[in-house]
């Protein structure tokens, strides 16, 4: 049996996922608010109303609390010397591997959200395809996002 | 050939030509519009407005070609062009992967050629390669020695200074039979059918429906065994166009290797060449389609790391077209002796089959509850046939996928409608993922993904319901950290 991968992201993307999450409910709720208002101006049936706010709250606690806690529970990732092992998935757990004589260019990001957590998105690229780990510190964004480039030069001119 | 040259005027003619087709839809809508309210546009004003549009066209085509100049320096090839803007772009030799020619039917009387420029696939940067419209094959011919000559001359830094004769080995030439097979069995017909029928929809206007319609009862009275022969002789007539122009696309189909390049030349009207460095392909597949599997005819494509976002097509480039399955290996191994074409595959355990099962029900569902709401009984027996064809193309499906390990190489068979087999590198191979869902997760099965660059993205094969244990052997088999044996990792170093 092959172990997981041995790092977990900043805790703090949970705090970010659950913003984000509640953003997303707002949209919902614009839905199912004018699903209601429809159904009490037309006089439609009293069970459309029901089945809004029903969907509203099972949407509200999917994506706010349910969802981040298994996404953060699951996600783990590894760099080493000659690869990089990332493994995620709410349902469906995917694990990859990503050589590090593979890996193109690497680059950290951020969005508002995660600025205001002091958290960074890395992003791997190889010649087909873009791996992420999100939410990591900032510090250790930036330390894999050396690392990662050091190595991959590394690999390069080792060939 | 330091001095800057001007290509063949007919370029002006072929650049007029492409405008003009880019323009053939919009002109349509142009005109059906401005004819459907009479009170509009006048058809003097059209035609008036027609003329001017294909004038500024032709003056446009002409100028451009003014513009354009090319010339070899400093082991550079130089173009220069650009009508209001001039723009310069010069391509290094070492930069080039391959020249690659082709040769329309306006070409073909005035001996010229097009020619290709390939860069080594510039990222993202839009068409970042050269293309000279059409010069004389003399010309062509020199610029290809020029560019050879530079090759050689990389290689051989520090090496004795000694010509290296090129070796030019025919190694594949599509036979006449092969040739048919190819055309009888391509998807061409369905082109051409909805080809005529959006070229009838084009003229809906013009067609007088009514008298169509009369004509059409009278048709139809006039006995079911007529209709029957008519629309046969249709699709006949539909299958021989279909069939005649594959054959003509993929005449005269041959494989040379040139050195370390693999040369493929196809075509009768329009003749066309293609140059893949054999270091710069990536993987090998072979798909058998539902028409050419029983007869043992494949298809065998190189995806190549080479091709740009303005050339998708050199990126997949058919090297057999259609070839009997068996011959594969004896033709292919003496010139890719990396590879292994075995038909050796581990298959998929047994319990993956009721998944593969329900996989493919889950898509047929709506197509099965619909026609018993509406047909009753007879929609049950549709949904009976729905459910059986269903069925057996999930059984295939099961049947075909499988992995196989040699060395080096990862050998992964999986079916979507055509039967897939991949063969790829350790070394070749960007990245490996595999994935399980908390069902497979219970019957200890996984999906594995591997992927490979293939012009400016990726692709690559991916099997489903693996056997668990089997998958973490594939993924050791890949990583450099996680394997038993350190020993073999020298051997893998080489990048692409």
């Amino acid at each position: 049996m092959v172990s997981e991968p041995k790092n977990r992201i900043s805790e703090r993307a949970l705090t970010v996922w659950r913003i984000s999450g509640s953003i997303q409910t707002l949209f919902m709720l614009l839905f199912s608010g004018g699903m209601i208002g429809l159904t009490v101006k037309f006089e439609w049936p009293n069970w459309i109303i029901w089945i809004a706010i029903l969907l509203l709250i099972a949407y509200a606690y999917l994506i706010i609390y349910l969802f981040p806690s298994l996404k953060w529970k699951r996600w783990r990732y590894e760099v080493r010397e000659q690869e990089i092992e990332l493994q995620r998935g709410i349902f469906i757990i995917t694990r990859t591997l990503v050589p590090m004589v593979r890996v193109q260019h690497v680059d950290t990001q951020q969005g508002p959200l995660l600025r205001k957590y002091k958290l960074a998105t890395v992003t791997v690229s190889t010649a087909a395809t873009i791996h992420e780990i999100p939410a990591l510190e900032l510090e250790e964004a930036e330390e894999i996002r050396l690392f990662i480039s050091r190595l991959a030069r590394v690999a390069d001119e080792d060939v | 050939m330091f001095e800057p040259k001007r290509l063949h005027p007919i370029t002006a003619v072929l650049s007029f030509f492409k405008q003009l087709k880019e323009l053939f839809f919009p002109f349509m809508v142009f005109i059906f519009l401005g004819t459907r309210d009479n009170e509009g546009i006048s058809s003097f004003v059209l035609v008036i407005g027609a003329t001017g549009i294909l004038l500024l066209l032709l003056i446009k085509g002409i100028l451009s070609w003014y513009r354009f100049t090319y010339r070899i320096e400093d082991n550079e090839l130089r173009i220069e062009y650009g009508l209001f803007v001039t723009k310069k772009r010069y391509i290094p030799f070492e930069r080039i992967q391959s020249l690659d020619l082709s040769e329309g039917i306006l070409h073909r009387p005035f001996q010229l050629v097009k020619v290709k420029v390939e860069t080594a696939g510039s990222n993202g940067i839009e068409d970042a390669e050269g293309v000279l419209t059409a010069i004389k094959k003399e010309e062509a011919e020199a610029i290809q020695e020029i560019f050879a000559a530079s090759k050689r001359m990389q290689k051989d830094k520090g090496l004795n200074e000694t010509e290296i004769q090129v070796e030019d080995n025919i190694i594949y030439q599509a036979t006449p039979k092969e040739l048919f097979i190819l055309a009888s069995t391509s998807g061409g017909v369905g082109v051409v059918i909805s080809a005529v029928l959006a070229f009838i929809f084009q003229f809906e206007e013009i067609i007088p429906y009514e008298r169509v319609f009369k004509g059409l009862e009278e048709f139809v009275t006039s006995g079911l065994v007529f209709v029957s022969l008519v629309l046969f002789v249709g699709f006949l007539f539909a299958w021989i166009i279909a069939l005649i122009a594959t054959m003509i696309k993929y005449a005269n189909f041959t494989v040379r290797k040139v050195g370390e390049d693999l040369v493929i030349t196809r075509g009768l009207l329009e003749r066309r060449q293609f140059t893949i460095p054999i270091k710069r392909i990536q993987a090998i597949r072979i798909s058998e389609n539902i028409v050419r599997q029983p007869i043992g005819y494949a298809t065998v494509i190189v995806e190549s790391a080479g091709g740009s976002s303005v050339n998708e097509e050199s990126s997949k480039v058919v090297l057999l077209p259609v070839i009997k399955k068996s011959k594969i290996q004896a033709l292919i191994e003496p010139f890719l002796t990396e590879y292994l074409f075995t038909d050796d595959f581990k298959t998929v355990p047994r319990r993956s089959f009721i998944r593969y099962l329900f996989r493919g029900w889950i898509y047929v569902i709506p197509l099965i509850i619909i026609p018993i709401l509406i047909f009753k009984l007879w929609g049950l027996l549709s949904s009976i046939l729905f459910l059986l064809v269903s069925s057996i193309w999930s059984y295939l499906k099961y049947k075909d996928a499988g992995w196989d390990i040699q060395q080096l190489q990862l050998s992964l068979r999986y079916r979507t409608l055509v039967k897939h087999t991949v063969f790829m590198k350790r070394y070749k191979i960007q990245s490996f993922s595999f994935r399980e869902s908390y069902f497979q997760r219970k019957k200890k099965l996984a999906t594995v993904e591997a992927s490979v660059k293939s012009g400016l993205g990726g692709t690559g094969g991916t099997v489903i319901d693996l056997n668990k244990e089997d998958v973490l052997e594939i993924y050791k088999w890949y990583s450099s950290e996680r394997r038993l044996s350190p020993t073999e990792t020298n051997l893998d170093t080489e990048t692409k």
